[in-house]
């Protein structure tokens, strides 16, 4: 076997232009495919973590019709039994009741729709962190009067600024029209415009009390220690408790479904073509010398080397080619991540359009174990299916090739 | 003793289909252990088609071929190239050797399929090598070796299985003069000094001048069998 190891690779080595063309042609596919799965990987969960710390987190409790209706009766029933239970639960890390409305932001200036979020700033920014994202003044506190903060995007289209008052105007559970004034307390910018046009945040007391006459939630938002514990603890909730619905990020969030299942599907197509490559260009090498060394086939069978090993050996030369190519493609891979990984990528130009739907300009491309496994797996594969006609045509060589006179 | 080889009435038609070409008729042929034999005639006269049936590299359309009493066609295609490897030896005119493999890893090559011991192997190569002369290049691809010094590691190499017999088509048509005399130097001593018996081809005169036994071919046909005195 050793032998056979050697005399392969020596055959490889038979025409160094054409294997390194091979070679190099495997290299730079295998390296730019992992880049391009790394920065795919990167944008995917820069975005997952982005909205699971500061939108989605890892569950959430609503009202069964919640979500489809938006009605600000639809509340979370007992929610105080709920916060109790989630307090001593182990898995969960922490945990925000939100009081949702959607309704109208008015200035002197003009009107604009917005979606109105109640929180309670201790659990709120023990849960997400969107305070973090604050470019003026304060995120809500108690010092002042139905304080609210908004986008700094939503401000400048109103020609407000901090300590300027707006009115909220919403349907409260009894589906009456309200209205109360607000003073801007802060401003934010999210990596989304979508958002910064549209969310303001007040103290979820101030909401309720505007909203009913008692204290309502909408919405619980909850963040576990572990993410992988989310589906288990949602289960558990909605079998103790009655009318609600506890749903994990994946459900929640169609965005990241998409998200996913659109990265699926670009790694499919951007494997198939390599390996497609890959595929031709053993096939092709293989081929040439098959043609090429015929005679020299012939004679290895006269001479009493069966055919099995003629097989084996063709296959080891593809193998060792494609092997050898691979583990420098994805060599240079690795080292181009760990420059990058601390670096990132900067997407420049397209960060202008990402920026619209939310998504930061620099990215930090990475790959999983489990990624170049599959690479790995994959041109193994590739190569045994490629190698398999020219190794099936080695093998059936006439002896008589190597007596024939020339 | 058993007949290294015995044939009867072996023929061989190629194209049966088509165009047949009878290439070899009714040859009947006996070799014994340490003959120095040589197959003569006529380009075309079947020279090379009857040591391929010798060999076991093809099938005969009729006669028969038993080799070290061992009818070959008794043997499954995978069983006669394991036949091939440990009863006979094989040199040819061209494409010998492992491009890829030096002198020594060539003739050490075909033990290997042998399953034999290492330590052994390479001694016996060495060994082998020293017998044909090529102690001083045994480190060197053929692709440096002279076309007689490549002749010389296929005989070596053919040696090297301890087989029954050795077919060597045409094994001096590509060399000059000095080096064809030296390759036949080297096989007459392997067969004097260790009995091995060689059935070669040849267009050359000087070289059926110096064989012991000439098997003359024309047309396909055995036209005559001469023992030499030499
Ligand atoms: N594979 C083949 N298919 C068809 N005809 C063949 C084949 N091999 C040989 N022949 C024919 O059989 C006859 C004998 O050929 P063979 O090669 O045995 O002759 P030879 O004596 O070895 O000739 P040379 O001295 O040129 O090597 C020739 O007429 C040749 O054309
Ligand atoms: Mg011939």
């Amino acid at each position: 076997m050793k032998t056979l190891l050697i005399l392969s690779w020596r055959n490889i080595w038979r025409h160094p232009g054409r294997s390194s063309a091979l070679l190099a042609a495997i290299i730079s596919g295998l390296w730019a495919g992992a880049l391009t799965i790394a920065i795919s990987n990167g944008i995917y969960q820069q975005r997952t973590n982005y909205l699971i710390n500061n939108e989605t987190t890892h569950l959430q409790i609503h009202h069964p019709d919640f979500m489809t209706e938006r009605s600000p009766d639809l509340t979370i029933p007992q929610p105080e039994v709920i916060v109790s239970r989630l307090a001593q639960d182990p898995r969960v890390r922490s945990f925000s009741p939100r009081t949702l409305i959607d309704g109208m932001l008015q200035s002197p200036v003009k009107a604009s729709g917005v979606r109105i979020r109640g929180i309670d700033i201790v659990a709120e920014t023990a849960t997400t962190g969107f305070h973090r994202q604050l470019s003026a003044g304060r995120f809500l506190d108690q010092s002042t009067r139905n304080p609210l903060v908004m986008g700094q995007a939503l401000a400048a289209t109103h020609n407000m600024e901090i300590g300027n008052r707006v009115v909220l105007v919403f349907e409260d559970t009894r589906h009456e029209l309200t209205a109360a004034a607000f003073t801007i307390v802060g401003l934010f910018v999210s990596p989304s415009r979508q958002v910064d046009r549209t969310l303001v945040f007040v103290r979820a007391d101030d909401l309720s009390s505007l909203l009913a006459d008692r204290f309502i939630s909408h919405e619980i938002v909850i963040l576990l220690h572990d993410i992988a514990d989310a589906d288990t603890v949602a289960a558990d909730l909605n079998t103790r408790f009655n009318g609600i619905s506890a749903r994990t990020w994946f459900e929640l969030s169609p965005e990241l479904r998409t998200l996913i299942d659109y990265g699926s599907i670009t790694l499919l197509l951007l494997t198939t073509v390599i390996m497609l490559a890959l595929a031709f260009g053993i096939l092709n090498t293989l081929l040439m010398s098959l043609f090429e060394r015929r005679y020299e086939l012939g004679m290895l069978l006269c001479i009493g080397m069966g055919r099995g090993k003629l097989f084996v050996m063709m296959m080891l030369e593809a193998l060792m080619l494609t092997l050898s190519g691979a583990a420098a493609g994805l060599l240079l891979a690795a080292m181009a991540l760990n420059w990058l990984s601390s670096t990132g990528v900067d997407l420049g130009i397209f960060a202008a359009g990402l920026a619209q739907i939310g998504y930061d300009r620099i990215i930090y491309p990475f790959l999983h174990g489990s990624d170049y496994a599959t690479v790995v797996f994959m041109v193994i594969f590739t190569t045994l299916a490629a190698a398999l006609y020219p190794a099936w045509k080695a093998l059936a060589t006439n002896p008589l090739e190597a007596s024939k006179s020339r | 003793m058993k007949p290294v080889v015995m044939t009867e009435n072996l023929g061989k038609v190629y194209n049966p289909g088509s165009i047949p070409v009878t290439a070899l008729r009714n040859a009947t042929i006996t070799i014994d252990r340490g003959e120095f034999t040589t197959i003569v005639g006529p380009s075309g006269s079947g020279k090379t088609t009857l040591l391929n049936l010798l060999g076991g590299l093809d099938r005969p359309t009729s006669g028969s071929v038993c080799i070290n009493g061992i009818d070959i066609a008794t043997l499954k295609d995978p069983e006669l190239i394991d036949f091939r490897l440990w009863n006979i030896g094989f040199v040819f005119q061209h494409y010998n050797l492992i491009p890829v493999f030096t002198a020594r890893e060539n003739v050490a090559f075909i033990m290997l399929l042998q399953h034999r011991n290492k330590q052994q192997i390479r001694e016996r190569a060495d060994q082998l090598l020293d017998e044909v002369g090529l102690s001083h290049r045994r480190d060197v691809r053929p692709a440096q070796l002279s076309g007689g010094e490549q002749q010389r590691v296929a005989v070596a190499r053919a040696l090297a299985t301890e087989p029954k017999f050795i077919i060597a088509d045409e094994p001096t048509a590509n060399l000059d003069t000095a080096a064809a005399m030296n390759l036949l130097d080297i096989m007459e001593r392997m067969n004097r000094e260790k009995q091995i018996t060689f059935v070669f081809s040849t267009h050359d005169q000087r070289v059926i001048e110096r064989a012991r036994r000439v098997i003359t071919l024309v047309d396909g046909a055995i036209v005559t069998d001469r023992q030499h005195a030499s």
